[in-house]
């Protein structure tokens, strides 16, 4: 186990570090698109604007310098902006704990949602109940959560006036608000995620149902509820906790994006969304990075909660 | 060698053996799958209605997607009304010939620009998803059959580009490309361009079927009749494009159905961001994101978007289902894409 712990999070850093010499690359590099053009002006700038600019950035020293140096200053979190900014790591760790509890609280909602209703399909399969969770859930499933966002803020938010407008309350400072500013959000992100999560789990359990296993222990005698339990669930939930890691470590960079600009949730979503309109590089950058590193590091974790389940995964090459 | 037999006579005794290729098996299916059909034509219908938008904006309502009608007149219920009342509120839905949907802040038929916005939407996830196809196809093969060094370098680009949220990508590369535009060789594509979303998101999803499709390419590489076209002397890229490709159709085919409804809402996601199409062109991302500003004066600018962008998905995601079923129906492909957005 610690071998595999050990082997996913040097494979999580050598990913993290190859983001950084592609985000490095996407924009201080390709052609038109590096800095010196950028800051040159209007239609790539003059010899002279760009030569200016060139001077002031250092723009002109051997590209992995210029690599480390930016490196160097968004891990120590005073990057040099273009057009001037704050420190982006303080604000970055700020917002993430806002960032934190929408995604772990969707991905809660969604699984628990997934695995009941699935497990109830399980239960009455081929009959009615079935049939109406499995196409309730194709509904949830084409609702795209960017919709359900902006319908909820638009028709209950406003509405309503039960929840706030905007703005985020720590939980540590009083939990009932905290709930009541995340609960439309949470909402609005799992509600598709749960109803993609009633499918692939359905099929799960329905194929670890016909196992040989399944049928010695009701063979021994135990019951429905026992089976389901211990012998469907434990092997049958191990494909969907996989791509569920996947979507959650990916909601970071994912849905938190419009969901918080929508909810106006000053999480790192909005955070990326505003610094985007900006074009200021070095910023793009530095909150490309920072986002790289903690999708990263969830994955990893999620991969290692996997691997602790399910003694097989252990001895798997891991991926990414 | 392929025999057929053949149904003599209506009345012949005993079970006539039929055999019929996967294809006629597959659309038998299809033909006999009632939720598929549904979907399939729903659609079709919203297929013939982007097709057929200049012509609805041109002889019906008599405007473009971007003529603005600040100070125009339209009659409701045989009373001529202002399209945008004094204070500056549009018009809501009037269900007639111009303005079937109400007006938007700058008295624009609403109706024409999700029209044309849906088809914005629609081209680019379709682009997106061919270019994918296009890109993906060889490199799957390619990482397939050389295996070895081949396939360990294509299969951790993929891993690495797995790894990374695709909207997150798609925002990154797309402002990277918006800044100046792009000249790749003599193929020239300016900041404003259309093409970019369709680059941006035809790349991001490249591993999502380059993966699939490399594992099939690896169980179908060690099939007899593979062999048996390697020991008749059939050169590598011979066997591959003859004996492989068609394989891997079906796989294609659903795949592709199945990630273009991810990369529609991706595009989505990515307008409305600011990050994909640019307003005044419309497209339903720039239009949900122009309705969540407008929501307490004129919910519809929000509603009609919202609408018809499920619709869209859930036709898509039910005929791509109902493909899957047809063409894989024990699911031995292990083709899902079903993932949450």
């Amino acid at each position: 186990m610690i071998a595999f712990v050990v082997r996913r999070l040097a494979a999580a850093a050598a990913t993290a570090w190859v983001a950084s010499v592609l985000a490095f690359g996407m924009f201080w590099t390709v052609p038109n698109v590096d800095p010196s053009y950028f800051l040159g002006g209007a239609q790539h700038g003059t010899n002279v604007t760009r030569a200016i600019a060139n001077e002031k950035y250092g723009l002109d020293d051997p590209l992995p310098s210029q690599y480390v140096r930016l490196m160097g200053s968004i891990l120590r979190g005073d990057i040099e902006c273009f057009y001037g900014c704050a420190s982006l790591r303080d604000e970055f760790v700020g917002a993430l704990p806002v960032t934190l509890s929408l995604v772990a609280g969707a991905g809660l909602i969604s699984v628990a949602l997934g695995v009941w209703l699935a497990l109830i399909c399980v239960r009455h399969r081929g009959r009615w109940p079935d049939r109406v969770i499995t196409a309730a859930a194709t509904a949830a499933y084409s609702v795209p959560s960017i919709v359900l966002a902006a319908l909820l803020w638009a028709f209950v938010t406003h509405k309503s006036g039960a929840f706030p407008d905007d703005g985020y309350v720590p939980l540590t400072q009083n939990p009932f608000e905290w709930a009541r500013h995340l609960l439309l959000p949470w909402i609005a992100s799992a509600l598709p995620f749960a109803g993609a999560y009633v499918h692939v789990v359905r099929a799960s359990l329905l194929n670890a149902v016909h196992e040989d296993w399944v049928r010695t222990a009701r063979a021994k005698g135990l019951s429905e509820r026992k089976v389901i339990r211990r012998h469907v669930l434990r092997n049958g939930l191990i494909p969907p906790v996989n791509i569920w890691g996947l979507d959650f470590s990916h909601a970071f960079g994912g849905f938190a994006l419009y969901v918080e600009v929508i909810f106006g949730l000053p999480g790192v979503g909005l955070l990326t969304a505003g610094t985007i309109g900006t074009f200021d590089l070095p910023p793009i950058v530095a909150l490309a990075i920072y986002l790289a590193i903690v999708v990263v590091l969830t994955s990893a974790i999620v991969d290692i909660v996997v691997a602790a389940l399910d003694p097989r995964v252990r001895r798997s090459r891991p991926s990414t | 060698m392929r025999t057929r037999f053949r149904r003599r006579s209506p009345d012949s005794v005993g079970h006539p053996l039929v055999s019929r290729g996967p294809w006629a098996l597959a659309l038998r299916r299809l033909r006999r799958d009632r939720a598929a059909l549904v979907f399939g034509s729903l659609l079709g219908l919203i297929v013939l209605a982007l097709l057929a938008a200049p012509l609805y904006a041109s002889q019906v309502a008599h405007t473009t997607p971007e003529e603005n009608h600040l100070t125009d007149r339209t009659v409701i219920d045989g009373r001529s009304t202002y399209v945008l009342s004094l204070e500056g509120k549009p018009i809501g839905p009037t269900w007639g010939r111009s303005y079937f949907l109400g007006a938007d802040e700058n008295g624009r038929d609403l109706m024409v620009r999700l029209l044309y916005g849906a088809r914005a939407s629609v081209t680019i996830g379709g682009g997106a998803v061919l270019l994918s196809v296009l890109l993906a196809l060889p490199l799957a093969l390619a990482a397939g059959f050389r295996r070895g060094r081949t396939d360990a370098l294509i299969s951790r680009l993929f891993d690495l580009l797995w790894s990374f949220p695709a909207l997150l990508l798609g925002v990154l590369l797309s402002t990277s490309l918006t800044l100046h535009g792009v000249e790749v060789g003599p193929l020239e594509i300016g900041s404003g361009s259309k093409l970019i979303p369709v680059v941006v998101i035809g790349l991001v999803y490249v591993p999502y079927i380059a993966r699939p499709l490399r594992g099939q390419v690896l169980a179908l590489r060690e099939q007899q009749f593979m062999e048996a076209a390697r020991a008749s002397g059939m050169r590598p890229t011979a066997v591959m494009a003859r004996e492989l490709v068609p394989h891997l159709w079906s796989t294609l085919l659903v795949l592709s159905t199945l990630l273009l409804v991810n990369a529609i809402a991706l595009e989505v996601a990515l307008s409305f961001l600011g990050a994909g199409i640019n307003p005044p062109e419309a497209s339903l991302g720039t239009l949900i994101d122009a309705g969540l500003d407008n929501v307490e004066r004129s919910p519809h600018l929000l509603l009609a978007p919202s609408v018809a962008l499920v619709l869209i998905i859930l036709a898509l995601s039910g005929l791509a289902e109902g493909l899957r079923r047809a063409l894989d129906p024990h699911g031995a492909l292990g083709v899902s894409l079903v993932r949450g957005r």
